[in-house]
C-alpha cells in the first residue's frame, strides 16, 4: 500500500513537472535554459563567467584600472609560474600547510575530547561552562601577539593560534550535538531501560558524528585563516608572509598569486573532509 | 495485589518553574484494569502526559501513591512501552537494527539468533517486509510510525503508553494506523493508555475515555465507550452511537479547551 502511494506520488510530481514545461512559453532564450539544465552546460556557463571576468580584468588593467593595485591575470599567472619553476613556493606552502594541519589536528582532537567530557558529565559542564563561554567569546586573533612572545615567530606560534581557533569550534559543535541528542534520542532509550553507559555507546557517540563532521568541515577554513594571520603578524615564511612581503613591495601580482594558492588549498582540504563525511555518514539522504 | 493493574491514589504533580510552583495535576484517583484501552483527552498542559510519565517511572508524584501490578512505582517501569509523537528512531541505524535495539540492552539481553527471529516477526506484524535494510530517512511518516510501533512491541510490554502517537500524521493515514493498532495491539491483550487531542480518535479506539479539565488537571468525566468490537475505524464515525458519544464528550471538553486557550 505504502509502495503504491509512493509510486503515485512520483507520478504526480512527474505530471506537475511536465505541465510546468508545457506552460512555459517558448522564448528565444529557450536554448540557453536547456543548456544550463545539464551539468555539462552549467560547467560551460561557469567557465564562461570566469573567462569573461578575467578578460575584463586583463583588458581593463592599465586602462581603466590602475595596474599597480589590481595587477592583471597574466601577471599573476606569470608570478605563479615563476614561484613553481624556481621552487620558492614550496618552502612557503609547506610552512603554511604544516602549521594549519598540525594546529587543526591538535585543536580538533582536544576540542572533540573536551566537548565529549563536558557533554557526558553535566557536573563538569556546570562548573566549567562560564570559563569556556568567556574564552569562546574572546577573539582568538587577539591572542596572536601573546603566542609570538611566548612561542617565538616560528611555526609553533602559528600552530598554537590555529589549534586554539579550531579547539573551540569543535568543542562547541560536539557539546551542542550531545545536548540535542540528550533531548531527543537519549530519553527514548532511557525509557526502553537503557543504562547511562548504554546510552553513551548506542546513542551519544554514534549520534554526535554529524555535529563533529560539520565542525571539522567548517574548521578547515578557520585553520587556514588563523595560520595566515599568524604569518602576517610575524614570521619569515609561509603564504601569509609571501603576501605580506609582496604588499611591502607594492607587488600586487604577488598578493593575488598568494591568495589564489590559499584558496586552492582551503577548497581542496574542505573537499577531502566533505568526502570523508559523506562516506562515514552514508545513512544521511 | 489490589486487582487493578494500574492504580492512581490521589496522585498530583507540582512543577517548580523559577520561583513559582505550578500545579499540573491536582490529586487524582484512577484504576485501570489489565487489558483496558483508556484514552486521555483534555486541553494542553492538563497533566495527561504527566500521568504517563509517572506510570513509566520517569516522574515521581508530588503527592499520593501510584501502583503498577500491586507494587509502588519507584523506579523506571520496565513493563511498559512508550511511544510519543516525536520520532525517536536512530537515523543511523536500519529498520532492522532500530526494531531490535531494545533487545540489545542489558535489561533485556537476547541472543542474536533469537533477536533476529523476533525482528522478522515484528516486521511481518507491522507490514514492513522489503524495507529491512532501509534507514529511517528513506521511509515515509507512516512507515516510521510502524517501525516505532514494532520497536515498542518487540519486548512484549504489558502496558503501552502512547502520547499522541499519530499526532503528526494526516487524517487518512491516522485511520490506517488506527486499524493497525487494533489489529497489532490485539484489543484485550495489552493495557493501553492513549493520550490524544482528537476526541474522535479516543472514541474510535478506547474502552474508556477520560476527559481532563484544564490546568491544574483533574478528571472531569470518565465515559465507557459501548461500541461493539471489533470496530471498523473507517466507518465508525457514521454510527449513531459514535455521534452521541462524541457530542456528549465534546460538551464536556469544549469549556475546558476554551479555558485552556484563555490562560
Amino acid at each position: 500500500m505504502t509502495l503504491a502511494t509512493r509510486d503515485s506520488e512520483d507520478r504526480i510530481i512527474l505530471a506537475a513537472a511536465l505541465a510546468r514545461t508545457d506552460l512555459r512559453p517558448a522564448t528565444r532564450m529557450q536554448w540557453l535554459r536547456e543548456l544550463f539544465a545539464r551539468p555539462a552546460g552549467r560547467l560551460a556557463g561557469q567557465i564562461a563567467i570566469v573567462a569573461l571576468l578575467l578578460a575584463i580584468w586583463q583588458f581593463g588593467s592599465g586602462r581603466f584600472l590602475p595596474h599597480v593595485w589590481v595587477s592583471s591575470p597574466s601577471a599573476i599567472f606569470a608570478r605563479l609560474i615563476s614561484w613553481f619553476v624556481d621552487g620558492s613556493i614550496w618552502i612557503h606552502l609547506a610552512a603554511t600547510l604544516s602549521a594549519a594541519a598540525s594546529g587543526y589536528v591538535i585543536g580538533s582532537v582536544a576540542g572533540i575530547a573536551s566537548g565529549l567530557a563536558l557533554g557526558l558529565s553535566p557536573r563538569l559542564e556546570r562548573i566549567l561552562s562560564p570559563f569556556v563561554t568567556a574564552l569562546y567569546s574572546l577573539p582568538k586573533v587577539a591572542l596572536a601577539p601573546f603566542f609570538v612572545i611566548f612561542l617565538g615567530i616560528g611555526v609553533e606560534s602559528k600552530i598554537a593560534l590555529v589549534a586554539v581557533t579550531v579547539y573551540f569550534l569543535l568543542l562547541y559543535n560536539t557539546l551542542d550535538g550531545l545536548h540535542d541528542l540528550e533531548r531527543s534520542w537519549a530519553s527514548a532509550y532511557r525509557i526502553m531501560g537503557a543504562r547511562q553507559q548504554e546510552i553513551i555507546r548506542h546513542v551519544l557517540l554514534p549520534g554526535v558524528m554529524p555535529w563533529i563532521f560539520s565542525g571539522l568541515r567548517i574548521a578547515v577554513r578557520y585553520a587556514f585563516t588563523a595560520a595566515v594571520l599568524g604569518e602576517l603578524i610575524a614570521g619569515n615564511e609561509g603564504i601569509g608572509f609571501l603576501i605580506e612581503n609582496s604588499a611591502g613591495n607594492y607587488n600586487s601580482a604577488g598578493i593575488f598569486a598568494g591568495v589564489f594558492v590559499l584558496v586552492i588549498c582551503s577548497v581542496t582540504a574542505t573537499q577531502i573532509i566533505a568526502r570523508a563525511e559523506k562516506a562515514v555518514l552514508h545513512w544521511r539522504t | 495485589m489490589t486487582g487493578s493493574l494500574i492504580k492512581l491514589e490521589g496522585i498530583s504533580k507540582t512543577f517548580q518553574r523559577d520561583s513559582n510552583a505550578i500545579m499540573a495535576l491536582s490529586p487524582t484517583d484512577l484504576s485501570i484494569e489489565r487489558g483496558d484501552f483508556v484514552a486521555f483527552v483534555g486541553p494542553s498542559g492538563c497533566g495527561k502526559s504527566t500521568i504517563l510519565n509517572m506510570v513509566a517511572g520517569l516522574l515521581r508524584p508530588s503527592e499520593g501513591r501510584l501502583f503498577y501490578g500491586g507494587a509502588p512505582v519507584d523506579d523506571l517501569n520496565l513493563h511498559v512501552g512508550y511511544m510519543t509523537q516525536k520520532d525517536t528512531l536512530l537515523p543511523w541505524r536500519t529498520v532492522t537494527d532500530n526494531i531490535g535495539s531494545p533487545l540489545e540492552l542489558a535489561c533485556r539481553k537476547t541472543p542474536k539468533t533469537e533477536r533476529m527471529d523476533k525482528i522478522r516477526q515484528m516486521i511481518d506484524l507491522v507490514g514492513l517486509g522489503g524495507f529491512e535494510k532501509h534507514y529511517p530517512g528513506e521511509l515515509s511518516g507512516g512507515m516510521r510510525r510502524r517501525v516505532a510501533l514494532a520497536r515498542m512491541l518487540i519486548y512484549n510490554p504489558d502496558t503501552l503508553l502512547m502520547d499522541e502517537p499519530f499526532g503528526a500524521l494526516d487524517a487518512q493515514l491516522k485511520l490506517v494506523m488506527h486499524d493497525e493498532i487494533q489489529r497489532i495491539v490485539g484489543i484485550g491483550q495489552k493495557t493501553v493508555l492513549f493520550v490524544t487531542h482528537d476526541l474522535g480518535e479516543a472514541i474510535a479506539l478506547a474502552d474508556r475515555v477520560v476527559v481532563f479539565s484544564s490546568r491544574p488537571g483533574r478528571i472531569k468525566v470518565i465515559r465507557s465507550v459501548d461500541l461493539p468490537r471489533p470496530r471498523d475505524v473507517f466507518r465508525i464515525r457514521f454510527a449513531p452511537r459514535f455521534t452521541e458519544l462524541h457530542e456528549e464528550l465534546w460538551d464536556q471538553l469544549k469549556d475546558e479547551v476554551k479555558k485552556g486557550v484563555d490562560t
